[in-house]
């Protein structure tokens, strides 16, 4: 079992423009004990990645990427291409080489 | 004035053959030539002639005229007369529902409806292609239709010049058999969610910005009289049951869009109508799926979305809504994709163009246009430094540097929301001489207006 986790997250829709423009980017996760020393957390799920995003990635204004301990209303998270509520949301227990994708809805036309 | 005189006759004679093609559509639609009408077992009422009886359903023009499509066996006979039988609310007549249009017309869906409260305005005109230069300020339902028509005159094609509300947007959309929603706006997006799922007509949802584009079915409901529970798709609330924060909402006129990007979309909107109309099965439909297009990569993705949520205000079991509602008031944001004029700066702050002109003659004046670096080199006032808003962060104390060292400091930006922002900003940081920072109230638009009428509007 590998300490790191590595992950590929992509931004789009528009999303991208709080993460310093860039859509995707390769991270490698440390063991969550590590990271999260506090919190109960046994394995990365989405919502110790989301921490790990506010605190690693997030440039600016976290109220237009984050609301509570989830993403704001209009964005679309998808693991591996599926939408995450297929996987329990939150709860999804990330695995190695995961594809998480942040996507803001567009609505022009 | 030779220029001027002509300009006015082909003007003149545009009009005249505007009242003229409109007589003659209306002419054909009453000898019945437009749209002919298959009645259930496909027999048609066509030209008028007797005594010459072809062997298929379809007339001969209809045959010829659609003939690379009718080979397609995904469309075939049976398909090319369910086109012409169906009927095609497209919402929004701009970047996704002009290629939507001019394919579906090409098409011979029987019906097409155009949505539009807007006029052409030449911005448009670089996505929106069934206008054309001479369309500028009139209606782009009527433009958009007057195009459609010189595409396929033997179709209904109706224009609505109105704002769909929640007042009137049942009654039209019952008219049709599927809605496409190219609109560019989230009020407009919610509502014509809610009007499928009460009317029960499909919505294909297409939008687009800068370089990407996204597009899926809501609402879509199979026809099987032998299942108890047909399959529903999910709709789009049941992905997105509250709005986005209108901070968070780009425009098409704020952030900008390639016009072929939204051209992508409409087309592929076009094209699973067809599938629709003709019957094809949600395997083969973008139901429960969403397409992610980008642009600058050059990327499709088609994702797989979450099935009908059993706890969605608008379509499941336990609903709660029944009837329209105010989608303006449900999003806080307007029907359009037009710019609000905000107030943020107390109007002590607020100087107006003309006065902008006398300050930049005192010396020590300092004008900051905190545009984005793009718009700075499309066009700018001379003299003036550019601090975008959303670098301000970084260059913030080069920026109070420079405002120490001024005697005057006016903000400008596009439209006057950004630069009262800016302004503000500026004004919390220093500690004294509050009184030197301003912004210009309407921003470029109103220097365009008021001093330098050869500055670009945009
Ligand atoms: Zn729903």
């Amino acid at each position: 079992m590998p300490e790191t986790l590595k992950l590929q997250i992509n931004f789009s829709g528009g999303a991208e423009l709080l993460f310093d423009k860039i859509k995707k980017h390769n991270i490698e996760l440390p063991s969550v004990r590590k990271y999260l020393p506090d919190s109960k957390a046994e394995k990365w799920t989405i919502r110790e990645l989301l921490v790990w995003i506010k605190g690693n990635l997030l440039k600016e204004r976290p109220e237009l990427f984050l609301q509570g301990d989830s993403v704001r209303p209009g964005i679309l998270v998808l693991i591996n291409d599926a939408d995450w509520e297929l996987f329990g949301e939150l709860e999804y227990e990330l695995q190695q080489n995961d594809n998480i994708m942040f996507i803001s809805t567009l609505h022009g036309g | 004035m030779d220029l001027i005189e002509l300009e006015k006759e082909v003007e003149e004679l545009r009009r005249l053959l505007q009242k003229k093609e409109n007589e003659l559509c209306l002419l054909k639609q009453n000898l019945n030539i437009v749209s002919p009408v298959l009645d259930q077992n496909g027999s048609h009422s066509d030209t008028g002639v007797t005594g010459t009886e072809t062997k298929g359903t379809l007339p001969k023009w209809a045959i010829e005229r659609y003939s690379r499509q009718i080979l397609v066996p995904e469309i075939g006979v049976k398909g090319q007369e369910k086109l012409m039988r169906g009927r095609v609310l497209i919402v929004g007549a701009g970047g996704l529902g002009c290629p939507a249009g001019v394919y579906l017309a090409g098409a011979g869906v029987g019906e097409l409806g155009l949505v539009d409260y807007d006029a052409v305005d030449i911005t448009n005109i670089h996505r929106q292609f069934l206008h054309g230069e001479k369309m500028q300020n009139i209606s782009k339902a009527d433009s958009a239709a007057r195009s459609l028509r010189s595409i396929n005159s033997r179709i209904k094609i109706t224009a609505h010049n109105i704002q769909l509300s929640a007042s009137n947007a049942l009654e039209i959309a019952s008219r049709y058999d599927v809605i496409l929603d190219c609109s560019d706006n989230v009020p407009t997006r919610y509502l014509l969610n809610d009007v499928s799922v009460l009317t029960k007509i499909p919505l294909i949802s297409g939008s687009a910005l800068k370089m990407e584009g996204q597009l899926t079915i809501y609402g879509y409901r199979e026809v099987d009289d032998k299942k108890k529970e047909p399959y529903t798709g999910p709709c789009y609330r049941c992905l997105f049951p509250s709005p986005p924060p209108p901070e968070a909402v780009g425009s098409c006129s704020a952030n900008g869009v390639s016009g072929p990007v939204p051209g992508t979309i409409g087309c592929l909107q076009a094209l699973e109508a067809i599938k629709l109309l003709v019957g094809r099965n949600r395997e083969s439909l973008l139901v429960q799926r969403m397409l992610i297009f980008d642009g600058d990569d050059m990327t499709f993705r088609t994702v797989k979305l979450r099935s009908r949520n059993d706890r969605c205000a608008a379509c499941s079991d336990n609903a709660t809504l029944t009837e329209l509602i105010d989608y303006e008031a449900l999003c806080s944001m307007p029907a359009n994709d037009k710019e609000l004029d905000l107030h943020i700066l107390p109007p002590e702050h607020r100087i107006g163009a003309t006065e902008l002109v006398q300050q930049m003659n005192k010396p020590g004046h300092l004008l900051v246009d905190v545009r984005s670096e793009n718009e700075y080199q499309m066009c700018c006032i001379e003299g003036a430094v550019n601090y975008p808003i959303d670098k301000l962060e970084k260059m913030f104390e080069e920026l109070m540097e420079n405002i120490s060292g001024a005697s005057r400091v006016t903000f400008i930006c596009r439209r006057g929301n950004d630069s009262q922002v800016a302004a503000k900003l500026a004004m919390e940081k220093i500690e004294k001489n509050r009184e030197k920072i301003q912004d210009v109230e309407g921003g470029l638009h109103a220097w365009a207006k008021y001093i330098d009428r050869d500055f670009p509007v945009y």
